[in-house]
């Protein structure tokens, strides 16, 4: 019986060839959006559960300041390296306690140099103590957890780093020099062990763990702080709220020791409104709780809304063009009843049809996922891969689940429409029942067009605000300006300003690409305000070209310009007020010494970071007083387009000065453009939906035209008998489709201005929504829709209306 | 076998009741070889559909082999006449993807018949009627009279005791017709086979042995045919 279903399904789908491709192509486009999120989503829950041990690590996150991007205080992941201390001596629970290196956004990694090879750049080398092993649970190719950083300079490696250095993993007791900045000496390490890589992907990522000694102590004053990532592993999994009740009471108790004896005592420090907080949180959650930004779920969840909808909407559509064409089922259904059949078997004959299709279409899915995937890894920067899947049992499983699933779901309706038919009615040539579930369709083709024409119309808005943005005036030069990835030395900034072509060497810590903000608060008459400062040197202003809008930048011409000078961008400008040259402003240092500076010029403000963030009032200076800030960029203005000659010039240079260490630069160009990646990742990914969503939506017009056309092939005959020509039939048919989608187009105006607006106000410099999207999206729908329908519509015209009559 | 008592059949509408059927009362028995005649409209196929269990009777008593059907579930319905029934249609309705014997194998599917035995009926059958040569064939690769044939083979396949035929010859030319109704006699008359028949035709109808006329839902006359 089952053969023979499986025969009739198969001769069925061969006899309606278009039909079954619509249907399995629409299916398999609704998957593949879904299962690429089921993919990224797995990819994603599968941080840090590389060994059940893990169930017992727990990350340390401190609550405060010291360098989160908008200065106010936050969660943290990293913590006050004192805490670990703290931890390890007041927690009993706690078993052990590592403090590891931060991923800095700045400063890509490591000169690695293995006898007498050339040094290479190594990223993700970090420093911790001799508790990483004894937190973390990570299998050892060779050395062991507890011995491997036990001394001081000694490194553990992974597998890879290993074979990219030695060729080998047999690389134990083997030396190498690792030199951390450019005029470093750089140390020798040991390699005591050798890691495999996990089979899921890590919080902590690294290529090798090494053990400086700079995290076995922490900073003597009191007021100094070093900041790293904390983990702890307790001895058994334990309630956090309990736990960081205690923790809450160790840490203030801890604070209040520390700032004992200080100018700034702990009652001053909470004045602000400023509670001191410390928490841990299972190793588990750290992935989907990252400190200041959207975690991936929350990302996420519009995109899994969407991909969960085109599915449904794929699945809708199948249901359509299954009981629309169910009318030629009829007969077979009749017959098969007289024969004797139960319903039951009816409806399990048409699911295993709808299993048929689905299975093809699943398979369909993991093709075009095989064809997508290297394009959406590069797109969003993963590495997920569907054959070599950590947990390729559990995919599988949750592909048989959506398989089932989305077969019972695409099945169910027309299994039961088909097999309700009554063999006397379908035996005498009728069977008018075609009405029923109309209004459904329509409102689902409605449906399918608001979400269509919304992304349309966000695709033209996005691209509009990208084109504003890539033509934005940056309140810069980014031309022939480049930023190696080092600090300002006057020996080799005066050996670079000799290389002819080059115009400025300066150094600054606010740049596209690497700004660095240090908060601090001054007073003007007596006004307290907040404002970002940005140490310079004299050349950095006009190395970057930014305009001048009130009094001068600064210069060597005046001495005061190292003593207290400063000047302001327009932001800080407008909280000051007006008549600002040659003002003053006080500030109090840590000493509680007053300073005063001297206002002498106000610059236009210009972008260093995404447009998404408003740049902040920000005061530059050259001089120390007040203290500076140093942060890796070498600017370096060329005046002239031909940079490769000069670029080799200077790394020249730099090979004789720094010989163990690669020179690393990008230009400001690519520092734009990498602003601008973000954005045009995520709207490449809605031109991916929206690609879906117009397809789909035009299969489902096509569906319902079907249907339609097909109901009407009566009306058809007699209206063509009495005379009407080809085109009024067509036209007839395509005028109940125009109404629904302009209904359609009436709907998502206001869904896409509501969304866009929300989109936009995402940027600090952004354009008004435009008219001109929702125009076109209008115009493209229905002339899309027209064309869609006319197929069928134009079919239905030409047939010969004799046909069509006989029947009755 | 098959009595009737009292049966009606209407469609209520806007409150009026449209009658199809009114009282029909009568038995037919194991053998007999009834033709059902009358006008367009009067009834002939509603009262075969009721026979045969397709359509319920809106009153009135219907037993087939003494079993009260008006009383049963549909499941037991359906077995009862998937055991005992075959249907022959005007339109043949083979079904149009499956192949000649496939087709005549769909009922013994339904059946649960064996493979071994489902492979010897339907080979008996293939060569009793003389289409061995077609049983790869779809049905529109077919004449007309060829598909009747895999109709009324398709109906025997079952091993039913009566077989209901309405207006088998009805899209068939005269010659193709003749061959048909012999065999629907040959059936009867060899095999005991109750046969009950839909026709317009009254040289069709003087293949059986009994005429019921039918107008207007009721029944006219009941006349037997002496051989």
């Amino acid at each position: 019986m089952f053969r023979l279903n499986l025969k009739i399904a198969l001769r069925n789908l061969w006899k309606n060839k278009v039909y079954a491709t619509i249907n399995i192509v629409g299916l398999a486009l609704g998957l593949t959006a879904f299962v690429l999120m089921i993919l990224y989503i797995n990819h994603e829950e599968s941080y840090d559960k590389w060994s059940p041990d893990l169930k017992n690590v727990y990350q340390i996150r401190e609550k405060h300041d010291f360098f989160t991007p908008d200065n106010k205080e936050h969660w943290n992941e990293v913590s006050n390296s004192r805490i670990a201390n703290l931890i390890r001596t007041k927690l009993p629970q706690a078993v052990a306690v590592t403090k590891v290196d931060n991923d800095w956004s700045f400063g890509s990694g490591y000169s690695v140099k293995t006898d007498n090879a050339d040094p290479v750049m190594v990223n993700k080398i970090k420093d911790s103590d001799s508790s990483f092993f004894k937190v973390f649970d990570y299998q050892f190719v060779q050395g062991s957890a507890d011995q491997a950083l036990e001394n001081k300079n000694t490194i553990v490696l992974k597998e890879d780093l290993a074979l990219k250095l030695f060729g080998t993993t047999r690389a134990l007791g083997k030396t190498i020099k690792i030199i951390r900045w450019r005029d470093d000496k750089g140390d020798l390490f040991t390699v005591t062990g050798i890691v495999s890589e996990p089979k899921t992907p890590q919080s902590v990522h690294f290529s090798a763990i090494m053990r400086t000694g700079n995290k076995d102590r922490d900073p003597d004053e009191p007021t100094n702080n070093n900041y790293c990532l904390m983990f702890t592993k307790l001895n058994k999994a334990s309630d956090t709220l309990v736990l960081n009740q205690t923790l809450q009471k160790l840490y203030v108790d801890f604070r209040k020791n520390l700032l004992k004896g200080q100018e700034e005592d702990y009652e001053d420090m909470q004045k602000p409104k400023k509670l001191p907080g410390l928490k841990v949180i299972p190793l588990a959650t750290v992935h989907s709780n990252p400190p200041y930004t959207l975690s991936w779920f929350e990302k996420l969840k519009p995109v899994m809304a969407i991909s969960a909808f085109l599915l449904l909407v794929s699945i809708i559509n199948f249901i359509n063009l299954a009981t629309a064409q169910s009318v030629q089922r009829a007969k077979e259904v009749g017959v098969k009843k007289v024969l004797g059949s139960y319903k039951s078997q009816l409806t399990a004959q048409f699911l295993v049809e709808s299993g048929l299709q689905s299975l093809i279409s699943l398979f369909l899915c993991i093709v075009l996922i095989e064809m997508v995937l290297p394009a959406f890894n590069q797109q969003f920067n993963v590495a997920l891969s569907f054959w070599h899947n950590a947990r390729l049992l559990v995919l599988i499983a949750q592909l048989v689940g959506l398989f089932v699933f989305v077969t019972l779901l695409a099945g169910l309706y027309p299994a039961w429409v088909l097999s309700n038919y009554n063999p006397v009615a379908v035996l005498k040539g009728n069977y008018e029942n075609g009405l029923r579930g109309v209004v459904l369709r329509n409102v689902l083709v409605v449906f399918q067009f608001v979400i269509s024409v919304t992304f349309i119309i966000s695709i033209g808005v996005m691209e509009m605000q990208s084109r504003f943005m890539s033509s934005k005036d940056l309140g810069f030069e980014r031309g022939n300006l480049i930023n190696i990835k080092t600090n300002y030395e006057d020996n080799f900034a005066e050996r670079l300003k000799k290389i002819p072509g080059v115009q400025y060497v300066a150094t600054t810590t606010q740049v596209l690409g690497n700004s660095f903000n240090v908060p601090e608060e001054i007073k003007y008459k007596g006004k307290p305000i907040k404002l970002n400062t940005v140490t310079v040197t004299m050349d950095a202003l006009p190395a970057l070209g930014v305009k001048v809008l009130q009094g001068r930048i600064f210069s060597r011409e005046y001495k005061s310009d190292t003593v207290n000078t400063v000047v302001l961008n327009e932001a800080a400008a407008n909280l000051f007020g007006k008549n600002l040259i040659g003002q003053t402003y006080q500030k109090t240092d840590w000493e509680g010494k007053d300073n005063i500076f001297q206002v002498v010029g106000i610059i236009k403000n210009y972008h260093n970071e995404g447009f998404d963030k408003a740049v902040l009032p920000t005061v530059y200076k050259v001089t120390r007083l007040g203290g500076t800030s140093n942060t890796n960029n070498l600017l370096v203005r060329f005046n002239t387009a031909q940079h490769k000659e000069i670029i080799s010039k200077i790394e020249k240079e730099w090979r004789m000065l720094y010989p163990n260490f690669p020179i690393e630069y990008n230009s400001l160009d690519d520092a734009f453009s990498k602003v601008l990646e973000e954005n045009r990742r995520f709207m490449n990914m809605i031109v991916l939906f929206s690609l879906v969503s117009v397809s789909l939506s035009l299969l489902g017009l096509f569906a319902l035209s079907t249907f339609v056309a097909k109901r009407k092939t009566k009306e058809i005959a007699v209206r063509k008998v009495l005379g009407a020509s080809n085109i009024q039939i067509v036209s007839l048919l395509n005028k109940s489709f125009l109404i629904l989608v302009v209904v359609a187009n009436l709907v998502s105006w206001p869904v896409a201005y509501i969304i866009i607006k929300k989109w936009l106000e995402g940027f600090a410099y952004r354009i008004e929504v435009p008219f001109i999207p929702f125009a076109a999206a209008t115009l493209i729908s229905v002339i899309i829709a027209i064309l869609t329908v006319s197929i069928q519509a134009r079919k239905a015209a030409v047939t010969d209306p004799v046909n069509a009559l006989k029947y009755e | 076998m098959i009595q009737l008592t009292n049966i009606e059949k209407y469609y209520a509408s806007k409150g009026v009741k449209n009658y199809v059927l009114r009282l029909v009362t009568t038995t037919i028995n194991q053998g007999e070889f009834v033709s059902v005649m009358g006008p367009s409209g009067a009834g002939k196929s509603t009262l075969l559909n009721i026979i045969g269990m397709l359509e319920e009777p809106t009153y009135g008593n219907y037993h087939f082999m003494g079993e009260d059907v008006t009383s049963l579930n549909e499941r037991k319905r359906i077995e009862l006449y998937r055991n005992h029934i075959g249907f022959v249609f005007q339109a043949y309705h083979l079904i149009d993807e499956m192949t000649v014997y496939e087709n005549i194998e769909a009922p013994l599917l339904y059946k649960k018949v064996g493979s071994a035995e489902r492979a010897s009926r339907i080979a008996d059958l293939l060569d009793r009627f003389n289409i061995v040569a077609k049983k790869d064939l779809f049905p529109n690769q077919l004449s007309g009279g060829q598909q009747q044939l895999v109709g009324i083979a398709r109906a025997l396949a079952a091993q039913p005791s009566i077989i209901l035929a309405d207006e088998p010859t009805g899209n068939l030319q005269s010659a193709q017709a003749e061959e048909i109704m012999s065999l629907f006699k040959k059936l009867n008359e060899e095999e005991g086979i109750t046969i009950i028949q839909v026709t317009h035709s009254e040289k069709n109808a003087q293949y059986g042995n009994r005429i019921l006329h039918i107008a207007d839902g009721l029944i006219k006359e009941d006349i037997k045919i002496q051989a």
